[in-house]
């Protein structure tokens, strides 16, 4: 009964936050103005989510989010897992060291290196080889500006350089259990490595990989900061970064940016909902040795 | 372009008839000539060219083209204005391409180092005062004199003084400004029958009174730390004057100065009339207790009517109005001082594509320096008044009309301490802690506050 009623408290405290944005975001402004954010509504309605919906232009960020995401999970996953693959099933002098810079890296704030980041990115010519044009939005190949700053590219190579720390640490442990004579035996039927990597080692992982790509999937999908310092133009940001332009120099809309804000929160939820399965997985990956 | 040896063939020969009277028929003009010289330029180039001036000016704007423009107007009202006036030069320009980047107000302020030295627009919308100045001097944006010389008619001094830069160049276009004065609602006062109070004393009566009539008399929200210096600023203004202000915010004079510690000890006197639990409300709660009759006064910018637009009753705008702040009793009362931010356009210097569109950039700066393009803003956000002597303002409403008469009444303008002192001075780590510490306990004695303010100055780098 006291446990009950302890939980109950804690789901309440846990919950109010987002009820209080739903609730805010269901009013209009003029509404909270003059009754306060601590009252009955006058109105309630919809037009925040129709507002920020057209006027904002959530659509384009969310398509600037997958621009980003999807390469970025892809190229971790596949970097990572060679990692992996090359420190725990082959012996060699340094494969201790190299798991051990790898994660070390992972513990490296991002924050610090920004100053000299920005900077490399501003002196790393990149090819400009057209682009893909979708309505107001144009998705360079690879850059529109000959650079690595203000570009897609510049945004995925960051997060994949960020994640394949942890993407490494997490797989190479899942790799562990893989037994040495699979790949062994692989290798006496005439597999090179490659094949080995490809053909034996990633499809054992899959359950890793499933996990690691959803929980990549969040990292990459609530990453504020790299887009905000190493994007110039605004119709460039990811859905989390571009909810920022619903500030002004004085007058913040909050009931706007409330709507904007559980709008831009329902696609990880969604990948959540698919694929809870592999995300409780990722959290326990290699927490028990096979 | 290109091909610049044969425009001057050209000239030469013109200018032959006029040089040697032996040739005054002289037409041995090919056919290519010709082509060449409607090519090159106008017919006024075209005669410039024939009374042989030996300057090879371009001309100084052009149509058509395109230019890129980084904006902070993020606020509803004014990246509509925004977008407005871009339409509307595109409209003018002869189909000018602008793309426009608009940043959120915030991050474009915090990042304007970064953003000036990378890859920034080719115009860009800033502040007049000590940030513009900064940035000229450091060489990231671009001097416009040219332009400046052919606007600067639909200009006051006061406007002109505030866009030049150390070195004496023009750096920017003033597009609007807002100036800062005491708020009120003309329903609330009449109903208590108060009375603008134009001394120190009769503005602490009329606090002890309306707190003795259930209201807060003072609204104050300093929540983003940035509010709380529109007082010091004017209280300094009136008590020490507009020389002394500006010399302590350049690190000119002394934050130790005894006259400082006369600025706190004023203040202090009315800081009992504040709303509660000020350093936990924006200025947007703060402009709410004014809206809902529960605060008398409020010390803002003219941006508090976007508050009371936003809220949806014209009828509670309609009682909107406003007073300059009380004279304290000394010499520089006759100053009429106040703060008035002065918003600009300016071109950046690093912009990769400036070279190319600096035309059609200078041809945009032309056009916001127009009256018509600023009424045009004006009407999306109203909380901005335009700058440009020939600005209709025959549709003004009467606060509108207001704020202009007491800027023009103002013998002294300051830009506000944020953009009249150096960013990390003004900033949270800075001044507005500083005032955060002094009003949690205004009584004190401030003279180790005011060392603190010092030693953070002394302490930072050489700007």
């Amino acid at each position: 009964m006291l446990l009950h009623a302890f939980l109950i408290a804690m789901v309440a405290v846990w919950l109010f936050p987002l009820f209080w944005a739903v609730y805010s975001s269901l009013r209009p402004i003029s509404d909270t103005i003059q009754r306060g954010y601590v009252s009955w509504p006058g109105t309630l309605n919809f037009d925040n989510y129709t507002t920020v919906w057209t006027q904002a232009e959530i659509p384009y960020y969310y398509l600037n989010t997958l621009v980003i995401v999807v390469p970025g999970v892809i190229l971790t996953l596949l970097l990572a897992s060679m990692v992996a693959f090359c420190c725990t099933q082959f012996s060699w002098k340094f494969n201790l060291i190299v798991l051990m810079l790898f994660t070390a890296g992972n513990l490296l704030p991002p924050q610090v290196i920004i100053v000299p980041l920005y900077w490399i990115y501003l002196h790393t010519p990149i090819a400009m080889l057209g682009s893909i044009d979708i309505s107001k939005f144009s998705f360079a190949l690879f850059s529109d500006n000959n650079l690595l700053y203000d570009q897609y590219i510049g945004i995925i190579l960051i997060h994949v350089v960020f994640q394949t720390g942890f993407a490494t640490f997490v797989l190479s442990n899942y790799m562990k259990t893989i037994t040495k004579e699979i790949t062994e035996s692989a290798l006496v039927d005439g597999a090179n490595v490659l094949r080995i990597w490809w053909s034996v080692v990633l499809p054992l992982c899959r359950p890793a990989l499933a996990a690691m790509a959803t929980l990549l999937f969040t990292f990459m999908y609530n990453d504020f900061f790299w887009a905000l310092i190493l994007l110039k133009s605004s119709d460039k940001r990811p859905i989390t970064t571009a909810l920022n332009n619903l500030q002004g120099q004085f007058f913040v809309d909050n009931n706007l940016v409330a709507a904007g804000a559980l709008l831009a929160c329902i696609p990880p939820i969604i990948v959540y909902i698919l694929l809870q399965k592999h995300f409780v997985a990722g959290l326990t990956l290699g927490s028990t040795k096979g | 372009m290109g091909d610049s040896r044969d425009a001057k063939r050209v000239r030469n020969r013109l200018a032959l008839p006029y040089l040697d009277a032996e040739l005054p028929l002289n037409l041995d003009l090919s056919r290519r000539d010709i082509l060449k010289i409607a090519g090159y330029g106008s017919l006024a180039a075209f005669i410039a060219a024939c009374g042989g001036s030996p300057t090879t000016t371009t001309s100084l704007t052009a149509k058509g083209g395109a230019m890129s423009l980084g904006s902070y107007n993020t606020d509803p009202n004014s990246k509509k204005g925004t977008q407005a006036i871009v339409d509307a030069f595109t409209a003018a320009n002869g189909g000018t391409k602008v793309k426009l980047n608009t940043v959120d107000h915030g991050t474009f302020q915090n990042q304007i180092s970064s953003y000036l030295q990378g890859t920034p627009e080719d115009a860009f919308t800033w502040f007049s005062g000590h940030r513009m100045r900064f940035f000229a001097d450091k060489g990231l944006a671009t001097p416009i004199d040219d332009v400046w010389d052919a606007v600067k008619s639909n200009y006051t001094e006061g406007f002109a003084a505030s866009i030049k830069g150390n070195d004496g160049h023009a750096y920017a276009i003033p597009t609007d400004y807002y100036p800062w004065a005491v708020f009120y609602r003309k329903d609330v006062w009449a109903q208590h029958s108060y009375t603008v109070p134009t001394t120190w004393d009769a503005f602490k009566a009329l606090c002890a009174q309306m707190k003795k009539d259930g209201l807060t008399p003072i609204a104050f929200a300093d929540k983003d730390g940035w509010p709380a210096q529109g007082t010091f600023d004017i209280l300094n203004l009136r008590l020490n004057g507009y020389d002394f202000h500006t010399e302590l915010l350049t690190g000119k004079q002394k934050w130790t100065d005894p006259r400082v510690t006369a600025v706190y000890k004023k203040w202090s006197e009315i800081t009992q009339y504040y709303s509660q639990a000020f350093a936990g409300l924006t200025w947007e709660q703060g402009a709410d207790q004014l809206l809902r009759k529960t605060a008398g006064m409020y010390l803002l910018g003219l941006f508090v009517s976007d508050e009371f637009k936003a809220s949806g009753s014209q009828a509670d705008l309609d009682q909107l109005d406003f007073f300059p702040f009380p004279d304290m009793g000394t010499q520089y009362d006759a100053e009429k001082a106040l703060d008035a931010p002065i918003d600009v356009y300016m071109l950046t210097k690093k912009s990769p594509t400036l070279a190319a569109n600096r035309a059609q950039a200078n041809a945009f700066l032309e056009f916001v320096a127009k009256g018509s393009t600023q009424v045009l803003y004006w009407q999306n956000a109203p909380g901005s008044i335009p700058t440009a002597t020939d600005a209709d303002t025959s549709q003004y409403p009467a606060l509108t009309k207001k704020a202009v008469q007491i800027v023009s009444n103002a013998k002294r303008i300051t830009q506000y301490f944020d953009r009249d002192s150096r960013p990390d001075y003004s900033g949270p780590n800075g001044m507005q802690g500083f005032l955060l510490k002094f009003l949690a306990n205004p009584g004190q004695d401030t003279t180790s506050l005011q060392g603190q303010m010092q030693s953070f100055w002394d302490s930072l780098a050489p700007e």
